[in-house]
């Protein structure tokens, strides 16, 4: 590796950080007029046109609001809470694949952070270790309300990683690899030419319990009991002063944006068109960084409507009760997982076998 | 290793990105502590007692049998990779692998007949 390629490199994953980072101002809107389309209100829409500079309000206000660390705290892991969940949900977006690879100075560089190849691995090891963050931030806030929001949170968090985790690997069994990038490279054409070759119609069991327990890892509405405003005026950062919270909401956002690219690598065949391969799309446009374009805009299109099931869910469902939402981990979502195993076993043993 | 220098650049942007946060956080606040700020908050009421109390050994229960279940779940992964490559040498991956998965299940019913995950 020499230098060209090391600042090649460099730029792309700092571009590609940026990308994400910017998730969190998009959503901040998208979600205010989302809640106020599905309610029936106008929402946000005062600030710049249609409201869109809200994003720039909120964060310019958050930043100027006075920050009182509360005397009961333990100081040293109240104020590093934040940056611990923060820290890993900056970290899992190395190994989401954007695309096939572009060419710069007679080089092919990979759309993707880092071509990780045990890339599922990585993200459910690091995605995990955000957990630490809000159980830090919980207990050392030292508050009744923030206690049972991280210890409900945490349980929530390791509950449903099992789910998660046996959703992923019935799909490490069917493609038969940890990385990613080869799981959406097995996904280019189509079956019988009738649908596009995607993971969901393999693993339509894997993608909803993958689907239901990303929502309970992210915290987000019908699973939302860590914050449960109703009930304990905001869970484990209600000592937290507004730009705390900021940082706990943009991890938020990047962990929905990590699950939705998770989800869209997966099942729903990552960078490829639907019915239309690459090879025909180079025929077509003729270079190979317009594909890549291309490629990266699908890939953002796919992410962009996961995001938006995040929010259409949010105010739609109402929360679960604690013990629904363990029994619902345990007895249901755990045992279909191991079965969906066991169907994904049989049928590639029947198919290998025939 | 050349797979992990970006992951590397990463952790560094990471960490700038942290470190900005709160150094913006600490310049442009403004400063003026009172007492009744500084205090728990409880809704407005006056704080009752501590919150270093102990808490539902239910909590516990979860953590403990999280721990026994990811592991095992984690024996899934290798196996996982190399199950189709094993397929030409007849279904002993297989069966293993549902003898595993039955010893798996039966812990489950274990815990669901002892009522582990009563937490209300």
């Amino acid at each position: 590796m020499d230098w060209m390629d090391l600042i090649v490199t460099a730029v792309k994953t700092i571009v590609i950080y940026l990308g994400m980072v910017q998730v969190v101002p998009i959503m901040l809107i998208v979600e205010r007029r989302g809640a106020a389309l599905i309610q029936d209100r106008p929402g946000p829409n005062r600030v710049g046109p249609f409201g869109l500079f809200q994003p720039i309000a909120d964060v310019i206000k958050m930043m100027m609001k006075e920050v009182a660390v509360p005397k009961q705290v333990n100081k040293a892991l109240y104020i590093l809470g934040p940056f611990l969940v923060l820290f890993p949900a900056s970290l899992v977006i190395a190994a989401l694949p954007f695309g096939d690879f572009f060419t710069l100075f007679d080089k092919n560089y990979i759309l993707q952070v880092a071509n990780i190849d045990v890339g599922i691995l990585y993200i459910l090891a690091i995605g995990s270790l955000g957990i630490y963050g809000i159980l830090f931030g919980g207990w050392a806030s030292n508050n009744k309300f923030s206690l049972i929001g991280a210890m409900r949170s945490s349980s929530q968090i390791i509950s449903y990683e099992i789910p998660l985790g046996l959703a992923a690997c019935s799909a490490v069994l069917w493609y038969g690899t940890f990385s990613l990038r080869e799981m959406v490279t097995g996904q280019e054409g189509t079956i019988l030419s009738v649908l596009p070759n995607w993971g969901i119609f393999y693993q339509p069991l894997g993608f909803l319990l993958f689907f239901v327990a990303a929502f309970a890892e992210t915290n987000r509405l019908p699973f939302d009991l860590p914050e449960s405003e109703a009930e304990l005026v905001a869970g484990f950062h209600t000592e937290y002063g507004p730009m705390d919270f900021g940082t706990f909401f943009m991890a938020e956002y990047m962990n929905m944006a990590t699950m939705s690219g998770l989800m869209v690598s997966i099942y729903f065949g990552g960078w490829h068109l639907p019915w239309i391969s690459d090879a025909t799309l180079l025929q077509w446009l003729g270079s190979r960084n317009l594909v890549a374009l291309i490629q990266v805009l699908t890939a953002v299109t796919k992410i962009a409507f996961f995001m938006l099931v995040f929010v259409w869910v949010r105010w739609t469902i109402p929360r679960f009760r604690f013990d629904q939402l363990m029994r619902l981990a345990w007895k249901n979502l755990i045992p279909l997982g191991l079965i969906n195993l066991v169907i994904t076993a049989l049928v590639l043993y029947f198919k290998g076998a025939a | 290793m050349d797979a992990f220098l970006p992951v590397g650049i990463l952790f560094i942007c990471a960490l700038l990105l942290c470190v900005g946060l709160f150094t913006v956080k600490r310049l442009l606040g403004p400063r003026n502590p009172v007492a009744s700020k500084l205090s728990v908050y409880e809704c407005g009421v006056k704080p009752e007692g501590n919150a270093r109390a102990p808490f539902k050994t239910g909590f516990y229960l979860i953590a403990v049998l999280f721990l026994l279940f990811d592991v095992e779940a984690a024996f899934f992964f290798p196996w996982a990779l190399v199950y189709k490559e094993s397929l030409a040498q007849g279904p002993g991956l297989l069966i293993a692998m549902l003898v595993y998965m039955g010893l798996l299940v039966l812990g489950l019913v274990y815990i669901f007949r002892k009522d582990c995950l009563k937490l209300n």
